[in-house]
């Protein structure tokens, strides 16, 4: 036995429960200097702080370990597609047909926009086209709820612009999915897989959301209204569901989102108090966010820049378009309809999500749609926060006074 | 031509003033909703007057001067079709009751007008905390003279509207064991209260031109008193009353209310007096904390009784103009009807025994007020 046994061994061996710490600090100071010195929302400080440490910053955090803390970013995602699901309200999509009629619009139009664009300007290939234009059809959920939040915004703008951000990602999730028989086509498979492997993704997943929240709902009325008590208990389920997903290789994203939106809709006895993750979900928000900063890939960005660009104008175009056009009878001003459409601009940490779901199936594939995809989530980590936040401030939802500015 | 002329109207026409809830349907608390319902009202041409309040998360229904309860209610049932229908696009929830049960007054929001910011710079967290949700009754009178002693004579019967009405026995998360919460709300304001004791018109002008010379008021409109005149309207103006839970029962409250101005201004059973107001403040207290069971004292012979008592006892003075206004069977089920019932604030304690949650008892609220589910 060496003499000073009970010293650590050299070199220092790195561990997570360290950089979970360190990064939830860098978040914490990163969100704050965003706030006080630049006036940008605390999200864009979070991204930022987490760029500083990650490969293309400082290089403090190396590929390895963000593959391991890739765990937390699956819990965070949970909670996020949990609550989007939780959003959508199928009754007032029933009495205002029109809603849905309009996230039908958005997302398409957006959709097709993006997938001439890269076809006809950019030369891409029709397959890569359609996955990226399915991919950025999406809102970035945790950029819209984290802001939202964080201005204590509430009215019809704020409402709809969390609808429809839950539908498109509903959308993007499903026409992912129904692309991937076309994929195995391209690159390898016999028809069993091109069959089966959407259907278990499509079946699996949702009979996963259908049993959690049969289980939840039970679980909720046995415990009664108390909020806390609540809370803890979905946070628990969450996680479970998450784990199950993953184990059972199932799609995280439409299994979470099947689960929310079952646990609203499903809840006939109104069980659930509206969920409120408070600290915990502020938490995961948090280092969500600079997990996304630190996996920024600067240099793919840069190369692409013409392409992000053109991508974000009409992925906007078509969002404003769709929007506009359902504009008559919605209940909406002009005005807010536009606000609304420049709201639903983000995209971050899902597209990244879809991205590497993709790419683990198909890796050649998934490089080429990086360099479509990641332009654009790039500029719009940055943007997005900014113009929802924007938005919300213009449309007079947004809290006034002291909580706004502190 | 005096100070404030007052106007002529239809002795016992009748109007009411509602301030309703705008709630979400997610957890149910007060949300940021007027100008987005009532810009989607607009566009729908709405009947009758729909108007913003000082704060966002509520709105005021006025219906137009009407003759009869019926056609009160028949009003009052399109106004409310048309909001209803608004805020069900809007996935709004719209409920009555006097306060809401877990609102934090702090994240109140000021409707955006001038005179909405102006009050809310001059009484700060008042402001905010006088988000309670009430209504106003307005009875047809004759003259000036009428007025000022259906104003003191109203007085008498106060209680007997805050106990009908009570339906904010929640605030801010709590019991508050009053069946009505929100008057003391009123108390904090410093031109709240009631009339002082002048006996004719031409008294009450020289009182108010004093005090618009102190420059202590600028209008009528700044007295919150709990019934006061209405020169411009030429009516009596009933404020203690909690906005209920119903339009049904917000229609029976203006129809006593008729009935009990015509057998006052016809019987004239007393003469305006002192007395009224020495008992006024403990009846009134009373009335809050203990609704239909609170005991009130008569201020004309000192005798002690509970309030679903006196309202028997009232109903049998009233039942006859009743039958005149063609209201009989709506206010003897108010009056005769109380004991049995019970009031709003009784209903909605039992709601949260039941539930247990705040949340269930405001969307309970929003399907009693919007009659659909």
């Amino acid at each position: 036995m060496p003499e000073l046994f009970f010293l650590p061994a050299l070199p220092l061996p790195s561990n997570q429960i360290i950089w979970f710490g360190v990064l939830l600090v860098a978040g914490v100071v990163g969100g704050e200097i965003a706030k006080r010195a630049f006036f940008l929302p605390r999200i864009t400080g979070y991204a930022a702080a987490g760029l500083a440490l990650g490969p293309d910053g400082f290089a403090l955090l190396g590929r390895p370990m963000l593959d391991e803390l890739r765990v937390f970013a699956d819990i965070s995602i949970g909670l996020i597609l949990f609550e989007l699901g939780h959003r959508i309200d199928l009754r007032w999509l029933k009495r205002v047909p029109r809603l849905a009629l309009t996230s039908l619009a958005e997302s398409g139009l957006s959709a097709i926009l993006v997938y001439f664009t890269l076809t006809q300007l950019f030369g891409v290939g029709p397959l890569h086209a359609a996955v990226a234009a399915a991919i950025g059809l999406a809102t970035s959920p945790a950029v819209v709820m984290r802001i939202t939040a964080d201005l204590g915004a509430e009215g019809q703008v704020t409402e709809r612009t969390l609808l429809l951000t839950a539908l498109n990602c509903s959308i993007a999730v499903l026409a992912l999915t129904a692309l991937i028989p076309s994929l195995y086509l391209e690159y390898r498979g016999g028809w069993r897989i091109i069959v089966l492997h959407p259907l278990y993704l499509l079946g699996g997943s949702f009979v996963l959301g259908l049993a959690a929240s049969a289980l939840t709902l039970q679980v909720l009325q046995w415990i009664g209204k108390r909020v806390e008590v609540q809370v803890l208990a979905l946070v628990a389920l969450i996680l479970v569901t998450v784990g199950v997903a993953l184990t059972l290789k199932l799609s995280v994203l439409l299994a979470l989102l099947a689960y929310g939106g079952l646990v609203r809709n499903l809840d006939r006895n109104h069980s659930l108090a509206a969920p409120d993750f408070g600290l915990i979900g502020q938490m995961f928000f948090l280092i969500l966010f600079v997990l996304a900063g630190a996996n920024l890939d600067l240099a793919a960005a840069a190369k692409g820049s013409a392409i992000g660009a053109a991508f974000v104008a009409v992925r906007f175009i078509g969002k404003a378009a769709g929007i506009m056009a359902f504009i008559p009878g919605s209940g909406l001003k002009a005005r807010q309809g536009l606000l609304l459409a420049v709201a639903l601009t983000p995209m971050s940490g899902l597209a990244v999500i879809m991205l590497q779901d993709t790419q683990s199936l198909f890796p050649e594939f998934g490089r080429a749609l990086a360099s479509l995809v990641l332009p654009a989530v790039v500029l719009l980590e940055i943007a997005g926060p900014i113009l929802t936040q924007f938005a919300l401030k213009l449309a007079g939802e947004a809290r006034p006074g002291p909580a706004a500015k502190s | 031509m005096g100070e404030l002329p007052f106007k002529i109207s239809q002795p016992l026409s009748l109007g009411i003033e509602l301030e309703l809830q705008i709630v979400n349907t997610r957890d149910y608390n007060l949300t940021r909703g007027a100008s987005d319902l009532l810009g989607a009202l607009a566009k729908g041409g709405s009947p009758g007057d729909i108007k913003p309040e000082i704060t966002e998360s509520m709105i005021e229904m006025s219906s137009s001067p009407q003759t009869s309860h019926a056609g009160l209610l028949a009003e009052l049932r399109a106004m409310r079709e048309a909001v209803a229908a608004g805020a069900r696009k809007l996935n709004l929830g719209i409920a009555g009751g006097g306060a809401h049960p877990f609102q934090k007054w702090n994240d109140r929001r000021i409707y955006d007008t001038e005179r909405f910011n102006q009050l809310a710079s001059l009484y700060g967290y008042l402001a905010k905390q006088f988000t309670v949700f009430g209504q106003h009754i307005h009875v047809g009178c004759a003259d000036g003279d009428e007025a000022v002693y259906l104003t003191h004579m109203f007085s008498r019967f106060v209680p007997h509207f805050i106990a009908l009405s009570a339906s904010s026995p929640f605030h801010q998360g709590e019991d508050t064991l009053f069946d009505s919460s929100r008057l003391s709300a009123v108390h904090a304001f410093p031109l709240s209260g009631r009339i002082p004791l002048v006996r004719s018109w031409a008294e009450f002008e020289a009182y108010f031109a004093k005090m618009r010379d102190y420059g202590i008021v600028q209008s009528m409109k700044d007295f919150y008193w709990d019934v006061r005149p209405k020169p411009e309207f030429g009516t009596i103006e009933v404020r203690v009353c909690d906005t209920p839970l119903s339009i049904d029962r917000a229609a029976a409250l203006a129809a006593y209310a008729q009935s009990l101005a015509r057998y006052l201004r016809l019987e004239r059973p007393r003469e305006v007096s002192d007395d009224l107001y020495l008992v006024y403040n403990v009846n009134r207290f009373q009335s809050c904390r203990y609704g239909l069971d609170a005991e009130l004292i008569d201020p004309f012979g000192g005798v002690r009784a509970k309030v679903h008592e006196d309202l028997v006892a009232t109903f049998s003075r009233v039942a006859a103009h009743a039958e005149e206004l063609g209201c009989r069977s709506v206010v003897q089920g108010l009056l005769m009807g109380a004991q049995d019932y019970g009031n709003d604030a009784r209903r909605l304690r039992a709601r949260f025994k039941e539930t247990q949650s705040f949340a269930d008892v405001v969307r309970w609220q929003c399907e009693q007020w919007m009659q659909v589910r």
